[in-house]
């Protein structure tokens, strides 16, 4: 790292105000370049698909259907708001394309959106830092290991059969855990996301 | 019947070993019945759900089953109750042949809910010949029943007890843990609700023998996928109802038996009895008897909708097979019948359809008959 920042110790304001200016210098610049547009797209969508798949609001029909079908609730907007888990909000309409059907939720996939639009741009900077000439010791790996609190939040939801799947039986001290899973993997990428954009040297990338 | 951890501690607390109640998790088997006139309120709110004068065996004290609830991780109505049905025609249903479905006859109405639906709500308030009814069905027990609600309707708390369903009633919000039907909180505490009998069976027995039967559909005010049970499949056999493992941790393990092996299961006041479904359809008849009051029970099979119903009986009584029916011998007389399986001139007890690691987890002194068999829907 060229371009020294404040102490966090000393003056732990202006130390924030610093790695929040350089993390955000740092997700413009990567997003300016095509490798980093590229992977905040894919694994946002792939982040999100995922997140999807693991609250079973995106599936196959399991039938051989291939017409676009969609319905909807009688009132989206009160449907909408009202809330079945931690983080988790009533799907106001189920669309099927073909052997693939999703269900919609505004709120929960603002959640979702949250969740993988960091996750992709934590990577995005972190990929675009490690193949350019100011890698700083950052590893691509603290952006996918920051959301995995996020996925497991979804497949959490509705049961958790995820325990089942993991062979771990549930306890309230698990059960009260699980709750806190969406808080936990936002801030956990906020964290990583700073640190990762601190770890950029702005006179060397520009 | 042997069952480990916890029961079996709790045994030892049964027997008067006060010293480890603070070892049991709260758990301890009590060998009592929802009865309890201090507890139940005859003021409660108005428009509760009516009681049935016959309490139900309680094996463990109202405040272990409380205390051992736990927050199954979805809020109160997070899994929300169908309150408006919709039918159509069994006969116009393009649900396939094996789908499981939760049949109801009452006055003459006859009405069925499709496994997969109730996946995903859990419970539909409903009317079946003109009265107010619930039917309800807990993925994770394998357990399909009816109540009479009155004028309130049932709602999922989010809670769960022993892996099993507890229901709210919206007039008292009392808790109502479904296999029990008795209220363990709330103003309704001790009393115990009035049940009707509800088959498991397929869409296709359904409709076979119900052909003038409406089915619900999935026009039920929310939009899910139907066609995706979050927990496993039925038919090929796969998920959670294939696993030996549970979820939560139930009330106590049974030793011998697939967790998930499916039982006929009946409680009087006084005593529990469960019926290896699969091995109770094969010989059509089973004796057993109601543990621990010892009264004998005889349950007969229905090859129309692969089910069965159970019968308090005497010791001096005995029902074999004969043709689609069955004799009723003894009760110092001569072979009466041949009787429909729901005719039996006998005390009819009902009966429900449970995975077997509940039944003997709310019942670890129960009465078992046949032989274990594995997991599935019990054919």
């Amino acid at each position: 790292m060229a371009a020294d920042l404040a102490s966090p110790t000393e003056v732990p304001g202006a130390w924030l105000v610093g790695v929040v200016r350089r993390t955000a210098f740092a997700v413009r610049a990567a997003l300016s370049c095509r490798d980093g547009r590229v992977t905040a797209a894919v694994v946002t969508l792939g982040y999100f698909a995922l997140y999807a798949v693991g609250l079973g609001h995106l599936g196959l029909t399991g039938g051989t259907a291939t017409a676009v079908n969609a319905v909807v609730v009688a009132d989206p907007l009160a449907t909408a708001t009202e809330r079945n888990a931690p983080f988790q909000y009533e799907p106001v309409a189920l669309v099927a394309v073909g052997p693939v059907e999703y269900l919609f939720a505004p709120v929960t996939v603002a959640v979702g959106v949250t969740l993988a639009v960091l996750v992709g741009v934590t990577l995005a900077v972190s990929v675009v830092a490690w193949r350019g000439p100011s890698t700083c010791r950052i590893g691509a790996g603290a952006g996918a290991a920051a959301g995995v609190p996020g996925l497991l939040s979804g497949f959490a939801c509705c049961g958790p059969t995820v325990l089942l799947v993991a062979g771990v039986q549930a306890s309230a001290g698990l059960l009260a855990a699980l709750r806190w899973l969406v808080p936990i993997a936002v801030a956990g990428l906020v964290a990583t996301l700073l640190w990762v954009g601190s770890r950029v040297d702005p006179a060397a990338a520009s | 019947m042997n069952h480990t951890r916890r029961a079996a501690l709790g045994s030892f607390a049964a027997l008067g070993t006060a010293g480890l109640a603070g070892c049991l998790g709260g758990v301890r088997p009590t060998g009592g019945t929802g009865t309890d006139a201090a507890d139940a309120n005859d003021e409660t709110a108005a428009g509760a759900p009516p009681t049935a004068d016959e309490p139900r065996r309680l094996a463990y004290d109202r405040d272990a089953l409380v205390d051992e609830s736990l927050d199954g991780g979805v809020g109160k109505d997070g899994i929300p109750s169908v309150d408006d049905p919709a039918f159509e025609p069994v006969v116009e249903s393009d649900l396939v042949d094996d789908a499981p479905v939760f049949g109801v006859v009452r006055d003459g109405e006859a009405k069925a809910y499709p496994q997969r639906v109730l996946a995903h709500h859990e419970i539909v308030n409903d009317v079946v010949g003109g009265d107010p009814i619930a039917v309800t069905y807990c993925p994770l027990t394998g357990t399909a029943q009816g109540f009479e609600r009155g004028e309130t309707t049932f709602g999922v708390s989010g809670r769960l007890v022993n892996s099993n369903l507890i229901m709210y009633d919206r007039a008292t919000e009392s808790w109502w843990p479904q296999v029990l039907a008795t209220a363990v909180e709330g103003p309704m505490r001790g009393a115990t609700l009035r049940e009707f009998r509800v088959v498991w069976t397929t869409v296709a027995e359904w409709r076979s023998a119900r052909p003038d039967a409406v089915l619900m559909t999935d026009d039920t005010g929310y939009v899910r996928r139907y066609g995706n049970d979050p927990y496993g499949i039925y038919a090929p056999l796969d998920g959670y109802y294939a696993a030996e493992r549970t979820i939560f941790p139930p009330l106590s393990e049974p030793e011998t038996g697939h967790p998930k092996s499916v039982v006929l299961g009946a409680r009087t006041a006084g005593g529990a009895v469960a019926f290896d479904k699969r091995t109770l359809l094969d010989r059509r008849v089973l004796t057993g008897t109601f543990e621990p009051d010892g009264d004998p029970a005889v349950a007969v099979a229905d090859a129309t909708l692969s089910t069965g119903y159970v019968y308090r009986t005497s010791a001096d009584a005995t029902v074999e097979p004969d043709g689609d029916g069955y004799l009723l011998t003894g009760r110092g007389a001569g072979p009466e019948g041949p009787f429909e399986p729901t005719e039996l001139p006998l005390e009819r007890v009902l009966a429900l359809d449970a995975m077997w690691f509940a039944w003997a987890g709310f019942y670890p002194d129960t009465g078992f008959a046949g032989e274990h068999t594995g997991g599935g829907y019990g054919r």
